[in-house]
């Protein structure tokens, strides 16, 4: 396809690209986590006779209205930006899925009636047909997922393609192979989840500083109530990240394993280290707090403690944990720190009077926004670790440099055979590489090339002490 | 590229379902901001809250087909990528930066309009900021549709003398005189004000719905006053549209002739069915000139709020008998007549929905909002079948798509003057080669596998009277390579 480079001002396109994927990204997730948690928590405060909770659903539906407009609004923005900047990469990607979104916009349409004229609009009138406007709301959260689901198997795609990338010549339309990819069902799970945790932690965080904010008793006490209740949500929905992350991880390590070992040690390693810092905060700062403001209701904690228990587990059983040095230590170091946390919670409990500072509040929005930048991150280096490939194996980025080329080779070659990950081949020092890759060449099942061995010398002078 | 089938319907037909779908919703958009506005200022002004809370009630019905719009454009855009790939990848490129633009103003737009509506009762206090945060919204509204009339206008009117559309000159992304061509002007008028109009009769015929199952009298006559507020309003943007149009259809006949000439004698695709959709429209246009002059007239004698005095009315009778003796000069008295039987017609027909509803304008109302929506769906359709089946004024059109040769250019950064300096890679010569280059640029090759071979004569020569631009010579080939049944 014939159509010349448009170049963009100021940052490369990719920074263009990233831009305004983020800024609709972050905004669909909300939408979805509301949609899908306010008919739920309308239910409960039906059957309980509980306005409050009839309150906060109504809340959070409002959130999702103000929002509705520029979220779609820059949801047209990414294939304006795709097909401009990218033109041949949108060319066959859509040429693949071009049913699949048609089904979507499908969705979408059905997905806005239903949230506009059936659920919030009428919210007042319908106040005593309460199982019927549930209904809707439990439609309008239907749809709203069903728009991820399609979403996420043309996303995950890019990272385990199930079918070829076709040709902008022939015409497609629709793969179920590419669509039900290896890692599809990890994704959409995985967001799933991670968009009601994010989104619930980010908004108990907010609530929280409304109820410092506010004076009005009666107002005071709902927003403590509800911060309460939206951060314990987001909270608990966390734990089935790292049980879906592991599976979502062996996936990739079986489907793209250079995506893997980039992520596991490779140049997108540092930001996925940072996320599970943010995560390591988050857990701690909302463990503290459901100790000591749930003291008194145990089974919560128990649910609370086996969950830490099934953390510890796939820290256990993820393999790429070793990279951070001495598997053994390790081992020992998060089973301390893990098991000693959770004795110190169930100790901390009972000490000292239960949570009623105003310090609290900031504590919780601290740990929504390390939540918000935990998904950011986690988008992030999904993306990067494909590099080269906007298309994993099957299309490379146009503006893709020829150390990135080498860098995939090294890991393609070299990583997983002999040394678990990257770091271990780089941190090697005063070594002659050209004897030690010829060394390895001789190997039995190395299948190298003459140019192939050159860049991977290359890269590994250039890029070792 | 390859286009899509979609489900074996004409691509045409799909584009132009999303194409009105879409207009029909988003032309709405720019008359309520400015119904609002000025309904928002007569509230405030007279402190008569009804007109406030028309303002809003109107806002709401903006926001929520806003999203609606919204959705139906990205469904569009699939769409177009899907059937027309290379028509769409080319025009994303030659317009890049105005789309970028108009994205930055509809999300600017979506800011804007739900920040107006949703903070409505917080800043009561603040009305006059509440108004001018509102008010915002039209020039936002209006840059927005001008960077769309540029690309839409450009289809029709590419450009000055030879087409800078070749990808080969100017800023990548961006063309001067792509954008600047010839009718996007008249094509911005004429949309603005029609906009405008069919907002105002649209919101009309919304109150003369409630009218009809409003049974309480304070609602009866807010939906009356609120009605008759946004018939004026659409009233008064309607008288400009006859004008415009003619010098609309003046840019068209020297620069878009054969265009010009398909709308004026009704050749391709502006029959449907036998119906001529131009006439049609004109029809009802004079339809809707002559009720909305007879019920003023009606008003003018009840000294209802917002009717116009009965001398004005006259006078715009008058003004306008002599505009369609004009047209009857330049066109055909046939078209004067006609046009003059029908808005007497519509005339009397006002009238007696006026003394059989008492007065009420409720069937009036709902009359003129379904008359609008039928004039706007029927004008983009007018225009878009008067063009020719292809956008045949972009230079080297056919030179650039040449696909497995020159990808290779793909992966490099080339400035355009280097482009211009590549080698062009001669297609495959041959029947095959006269196949892909205007067959396929309206329908998908896959469409040709069903014919009968002896069928190819009379079908390609249907193809050429829909507008094919073919030789005898070429029809002779192509028939053949096809009636003995060769790839291509």
């Amino acid at each position: 396809m014939d159509l010349p480079i448009i170049l963009t001002p100021f940052f490369p396109r990719y920074i263009w690209m990233e831009e305004v994927i983020y800024s609709h990204i972050s905004i669909a997730t909300i939408i979805t986590a509301f949609l899908v948690l306010a008919p739920i928590l309308e239910y409960i405060g039906w059957k309980r006779q509980d306005l409050r909770w009839d309150r906060l659903a109504r809340s959070l539906v409002f959130f999702v209205m103000i929002l509705y407009s520029p979220g779609a609004a820059l949801g047209t923005g990414i294939p304006v930006f795709i097909i401009g900047l990218y033109p041949e990469f949108w060319a066959r990607w859509s040429n693949l899925f071009f049913w699949p979104l048609i089904i979507q916009f499908i969705f979408f349409t059905i997905d806005v009636v239903f949230l506009f004229f059936f659920y919030y609009l009428p919210w007042d009138r319908m106040m005593n047909r309460k199982r019927l406007h549930i209904f809707f709301g439990g439609c309008t959260a239907l749809f709203a997922l069903l728009i991820q689901a399609v979403w996420d198997g043309a996303g995950s795609y890019t990272l385990t393609p199930g079918a070829p990338f076709p040709n902008a010549t022939e015409a497609v339309g629709w793969s179920a192979a590419a669509f039900f990819n290896p890692s599809y069902p990890y994704l959409f799970f995985h967001r799933f989840f991670g968009n009601i945790s994010y989104t619930m932690l980010l908004v108990g965080g907010v609530f929280a500083l409304k109820y410092l904010r506010n004076k009005k008793n009666s107002e005071k006490k709902y927003y403590g109530w509800a911060s309460d209740v939206t951060f314990s949500i987001g909270f608990l929905a966390f734990f089935a990240m790292p049980l879906i992350g592991w599976g979502y991880a062996k996936i990739i390590q079986s489907k793209a394993p250079v995506a893997f070992h980039a992520i596991m040690g490779g140049h997108v390693s540092a930001f996925f280290m940072a996320k599970m810092g943010l995560i390591i905060l988050f857990l701690s700062i909302g463990s503290v707090y459901l100790f000591k403001r749930h003291r008194d209701k145990v089974p919560l904690l128990v649910a609370v403690t086996l969950a830490f228990g099934g953390l510890y587990l796939v820290l256990s059983l993820h393999p790429a944990l070793d990279w951070l040095g001495n598997a053994s230590y390790w081992r020992v170091a998060y089973s301390v720190l893990i098991l000693g946390f959770l004795a110190w919670l169930w100790y901390l409990r009972k000490q000292g009077k239960p949570i009623t500072e105003h310090r609290w509040p900031w504590f919780l929005f601290i740990a929504g926004m390390a939540a918000f930048f935990t998904f950011a991150l986690g988008g992030f280096v999904r993306e990067r670790s494909k590099s080269p490939y906007t298309v994993y194996l099957q299309h490379e980025k146009p503006e893709t440099k020829q150390e990135e080329r080498d860098r995939f080779l090294v890991y393609n070659k070299c990583v997983g055979c002999h040394h678990i990950n990257v770091k271990d081949i780089l941190k090697l020092e005063n070594i002659n590489w050209n004897e030690r890759v010829a060394t390895e060449r001789r190997r039995p099942g190395v299948d190298l090339t003459d140019e192939e061995t050159a860049r991977i010398i290359r890269y590994l002078e250039e890029h070792s002490p | 590229m390859t286009p899509m089938s979609f489900l074996g319907i004409p691509a045409r037909w799909i584009i132009a379902f999303f194409a009105l779908f879409h207009t029909s919703v988003a032309s709405l958009a720019i008359g309520i901001a400015f119904i609002v506005m000025v309904a928002q200022i007569i509230g405030y002004r007279k402190r008569i809250y009804r007109y406030d809370l028309f303002a809003k009630r109107t806002q709401l019905f903006q926001v929520c087909i806003y999203n609606v719009g919204t959705i139906n454009a990205i469904g569009f855009v699939f769409v177009l990528s899907g059937l027309f790939p290379q028509f769409w990848v080319h025009l994303m490129n030659n317009f890049f930066w105005p789309f970028v633009v108009e994205e930055f103003l509809f999300l600017l737009l979506a800011i804007t309009l739900t920040f107006h509506y949703f903070f409505w009762e917080k800043l009561w206090g603040h009305k006059k900021m509440h108004i001018l945060i509102g008010s915002m919204l039209i020039p936002f509204f209006f840059l927005q549709v001008y960077i769309i009339n540029a690309i839409g206008g450009f289809m029709l009117t590419p450009g000055y003398e030879e087409a800078e559309a070749s990808l080969r000159v100017g800023i990548l992304g961006y063309d001067f005189k792509s954008f600047y061509n010839p009718s996007l002007l008249m094509l911005q008028f004429h949309r603005t004000f029609a906009n405008i109009s069919y907002a105002g009769f649209f919101m009309a015929g919304w109150c003369g719905v409630r009218l009809y199952f409003t049974k309480i009298k304070e609602r009866k006559e807010y939906y009356e006053d609120c009605g008759r507020l946004s018939f004026n309003i659409a009233f008064t943007a309607l008288l400009s549209l006859p004008v415009i149009g003619y010098f609309y259809s003046h840019v068209l006949k020297t620069d878009a002739s054969e265009a010009f000439w398909n709308i004026m004698l009704g050749r391709g695709d502006v029959i449907v069915a036998g119906v001529d959709m131009w006439w049609l429209k004109h029809i009802f246009v004079a339809a809707m000139l002559g009720a909305s002059i007879s019920y003023f007239i009606r008003m003018s004698r009840s000294q209802a709020a917002f009717s116009l005095p009965g001398v004005m009315v006259y006078a715009i009778s008058g003004f306008y008998l002599m505009f369609y003796m004009a047209m009857g000069m330049i066109m055909t008295w046939s078209f004067f007549f006609w046009m003059l039987v029908i808005a007497v017609g519509s005339g009397l027909l006002v009238q007696h929905l006026l003394s059989y509803h008492k007065g009420s304008g409720r069937a009036v109302f709902l009359y003129m909002g379904i008359a609008a929506f039928l004039t706007v769906i029927l004008g983009g359709w007018a225009r878009e079948a008067g063009r020719p089946r292809f956008v045949d004024r972009i230079a080297n059109y056919d030179d650039v798509y040449v696909p497995q040769e020159r990808q290779r250019y793909l992966y490099q950064d080339i400035s355009p003057e280097e482009i211009a300096k590549l080698p062009v890679t001669p297609p495959t010569p041959g029947a095959a080669q006269l196949i892909q280059k205007h067959c396929a640029r309206c329908h998908s090759l896959d469409r040709m596998r069903g014919y009968n071979r002896n069928d190819w004569e009379r079908v390609v020569n249907v193809m050429r009277i829909y507008g094919t631009r073919l030789t005898d010579d070429e029809a002779a080939q192509i028939t053949k390579h096809l009636a003995e049944g060769k790839s291509y």
